[in-house]
C-alpha cells in the first residue's frame, strides 16, 4: 500500500513511533497537489506555512508531546471554514466580500490536535450547488465531483490528502463522498460546531469530514466533535469513543429500509448495489425491518421553502446593492428566488419538518440504523443539468439531493460509505443514517460493511 | 381611508428589485419549486408545532467578550 492509501490510524502509529516523519507526509502529499491538482482542481488554496506545521510536529512529538492520532497528518479544509493562515473567498468572485483570517471552531480544534491544515478545497460558490466547478472527479475527469463540498471529495479519492472537511446543507457532504467513492459524515445537528463557516442556511448546516475509510472519519469526528457555546445549536452532550464503536459486527442489529421515496426512481446499477449491500447485512446478522415515511412526499416543498428563504436572508445585503450579478447564474438565481417563499410557507416546512422528525423518532423506535442509497444516480458530465433516471429525464438538482436532503431536515446522522461501481465505473454510495448524537451506531455499520467489501481498496486510475 | 397608490407587490410586498424581465427568468426558475411549495399550502397543519425553539438563556452561554 503506497502512502497516499494508508488509513489515518495506521499513519498516526509510524509517526508516533518515529517511522513516519510528518515532514515526508506533508512533502508527500504536496508533490502529489502539483502533480494531479492542475487536471482536478480540487484546491482553490495550499498552505504555505503547511512543511512549517509539519516540522513543529516532528519536532513536538520527537519531544514526547504527541497530542493524538490527527498529530502531524494533513487536513484540507472546505473554502467556507475560516482559517487564520488562509483565505477564505466561499468559492466567490463577487467584489464586496471578505472574511477574517481566524480559524473556525472545527479548523481549530483540527489544529490543536495536531493536524496540518494543508490548504483549502474548493466548494460551489456559497456552498449553493451540486457541482463545484471547476474541480473535476477523479474517476472520469469529464464528471462532476457533485458538491457543494466537492473540491474535499475530489481531493481525498484521489489521495492528494488523507481527508477534508465539508459541510452539508442538503447532502454536500455525502454527495461527493458518494460519487467520489469515499466516506462522507454528516453528524448530528449541534454535535459539530458550525462557529467560523459562512452560513448558508442556519438551520440545516452540518459540518463534517470526508475521508478514505470510515476508520479515519472516527479518528476526525473525535476531534471535531463537542460543545460550543459560539454556536448557538451546538449541544453539550458527551463526546464518546467512536473508534471503540468500530470492529463490532452487525449481528443483532436492527436495519431500517424505508421502501418509499428512497427506492421510488433509482438507476438499475445504484438499486441493484443498494440492494445487494441490504443483502450482506441480512447474512451478516443483521435483522431487516422495512417501513415507509409517507410524508417525506412533503420534504422538498419544506428543504426548498427554508433553504432558499435563508439563502435569500443571508444575501440581502449583496441584493440590495446589486453584488448578486457577481455571482455564478445557478446561485444568483436561487438567491434572487427565495424572495418568492412567503414567511407562512417557511412555517408550514418548519411545521412538517416537526412531523418528519416525529416520523423519523418513530422508525427508530424499532430500528438502529435505517440505510438506502446516497443517491440516485452516479457522477454526471461536467455541463449536463438533466440525467435519465429510471428512463426519464429529471433535473440534476432535484435528483442528486433527493435521499440526503431528508437528514438536513431531520438533522440526524448519516455517512455515505462506497458499495459499488456502475458499468461506467463509477462509484456509488450507500447511505447509513442513525438516530440523534449516535454518530458510534452509523460508524459501527459502516464500518463491518466498509471491511466486509473490498471497495475502499479500489481507487482512481489518476491516483497512480 | 385606502391609500391612494397601493403598495406594489413585487418591490413593497415581497422586496424584490428585480426588473421585469429578469424576474420572469427567475419566475420560471421557481415554478417547479412553487409547485413542490404548493403541496405544503394544501395540508392542515394547524396543531403542528413548527420546528422552531425560542431559547431565551442562548446569549447567557456565550463566553465573556464573544
Amino acid at each position: 500500500m503506497e502512502l497516499w492509501q494508508t488509513p489515518i490510524p495506521t499513519l498516526a502509529r509510524r509517526i508516533r513511533a518515529g517511522k513516519l516523519s510528518p515532514v515526508a507526509l506533508a512533502e508527500h502529499c504536496l508533490e502529489r497537489i502539483h502533480r494531479l491538482d492542475p487536471k482536478l482542481q480540487a484546491f482553490i488554496h495550499v498552505s504555505d506555512t503547511v512543511l512549517t506545521q509539519a516540522a513543529k510536529a516532528e519536532e513536538d512529538i520527537r519531544a514526547g508531546r504527541w497530542k493524538g492520532p490527527l498529530h502531524g497528518i494533513p487536513v484540507a479544509i472546505k473554502d467556507n471554514y475560516f482559517t487564520a493562515d488562509m483565505p477564505t473567498t466561499v468559492g466567490t468572485t463577487s467584489p464586496g466580500f471578505s472574511y477574517p483570517l481566524r480559524d473556525s471552531a472545527a479548523a481549530g480544534r483540527l489544529r490543536a490536535a495536531g493536524a496540518l491544515l494543508i490548504g483549502k478545497t474548493r466548494t460551489h460558490e456559497f456552498a449553493w450547488g451540486n457541482v463545484t466547478p471547476p474541480s473535476r472527479n477523479p474517476w472520469d475527469l469529464d464528471r462532476v465531483p457533485s458538491g457543494s463540498s466537492g473540491g474535499s471529495g475530489s481531493a481525498v479519492a484521489a489521495g492528494l490528502c488523507p481527508a477534508g472537511m465539508g459541510s452539508d446543507t442538503g447532502g454536500s457532504i455525502r454527495m461527493p463522498a458518494s460519487v467520489c467513492g469515499t466516506v462522507g459524515l454528516k453528524p448530528t445537528f449541534g454535535r459539530v460546531s458550525r462557529d467560523g463557516i459562512v452560513p448558508h442556511s442556519w438551520s440545516l448546516d452540518h459540518p463534517g469530514p470526508l475521508t478514505r475509510t470510515v476508520a479515519d472519519t472516527a479518528v476526525l469526528m473525535q476531534v471535531l466533535a463537542g460543545y460550543d457555546p459560539r454556536d448557538p445549536a451546538c449541544q453539550d452532550r458527551p463526546v464518546p469513543n467512536y473508534t471503540a464503536a468500530l470492529g463490532k459486527p452487525v449481528k443483532g442489529l436492527r436495519v431500517g429500509v424505508c421502501r418509499n421515496h428512497f427506492f421510488e426512481r433509482n438507476d438499475t446499477d445504484v438499486e441493484a448495489a443498494v440492494e445487494q449491500a441490504i443483502s450482506d447485512l441480512a447474512a451478516a446478522g443483521a435483522t431487516i425491518r422495512e417501513f415507509e415515511i409517507p410524508r417525506l412526499q412533503y420534504g422538498l416543498a419544506a428543504i426548498f421553502a427554508i433553504e432558499l428563504a435563508s439563502s435569500t436572508a443571508y444575501h440581502d445585503m449583496s441584493l440590495k446593492a446589486g453584488r448578486v450579478k457577481h455571482y455564478t447564474p445557478d446561485v444568483r438565481t436561487l438567491v434572487e428566488m427565495g424572495r418568492f417563499v412567503t414567511a407562512p410557507d417557511y412555517l408550514k416546512a418548519e411545521q412538517i419538518r416537526t412531523l418528519l422528525m416525529q416520523d423519523f423518532a418513530h422508525a427508530f423506535a424499532s430500528v438502529d440504523v435505517i440505510v438506502g442509497p446516497t443517491m440516485p444516480i452516479t457522477a454526471w458530465k461536467c455541463g449536463e443539468w438533466t440525467v435519465k433516471v429510471e428512463d426519464r429525464d429529471e433535473s440534476v438538482l432535484s435528483a442528486s439531493w433527493r435521499f440526503t436532503f431528508p437528514y438536513n431536515l431531520t438533522g440526524l446522522p448519516a455517512i455515505s460509505v462506497p458499495c459499488g461501481f456502475d458499468r461506467r465505473g463509477l462509484p456509488i454510495g450507500l447511505q447509513i443514517a442513525g438516530r440523534p448524537f449516535d454518530e458510534a451506531t452509523v460508524l459501527r455499520v459502516a464500518h463491518a460493511y466498509e471491511q466486509s467489501h473490498e471497495w475502499k481498496d479500489r481507487t482512481p486510475p489518476i491516483a497512480h | 381611508m385606502p391609500p391612494a397608490t397601493l403598495p406594489d407587490p413585487w418591490s413593497d410586498v415581497l422586496g424584490s428589485d428585480l426588473e421585469p424581465r429578469r424576474r420572469e427568468e427567475v419566475l420560471a426558475a421557481f415554478a417547479d419549486v412553487l409547485a413542490e411549495i404548493e403541496k405544503l399550502r394544501a395540508l392542515d397543519l394547524t396543531d403542528v408545532h413548527p420546528c422552531i425553539i425560542f431559547e431565551p438563556t442562548a446569549p447567557y452561554r456565550l463566553p465573556e467578550g464573544s
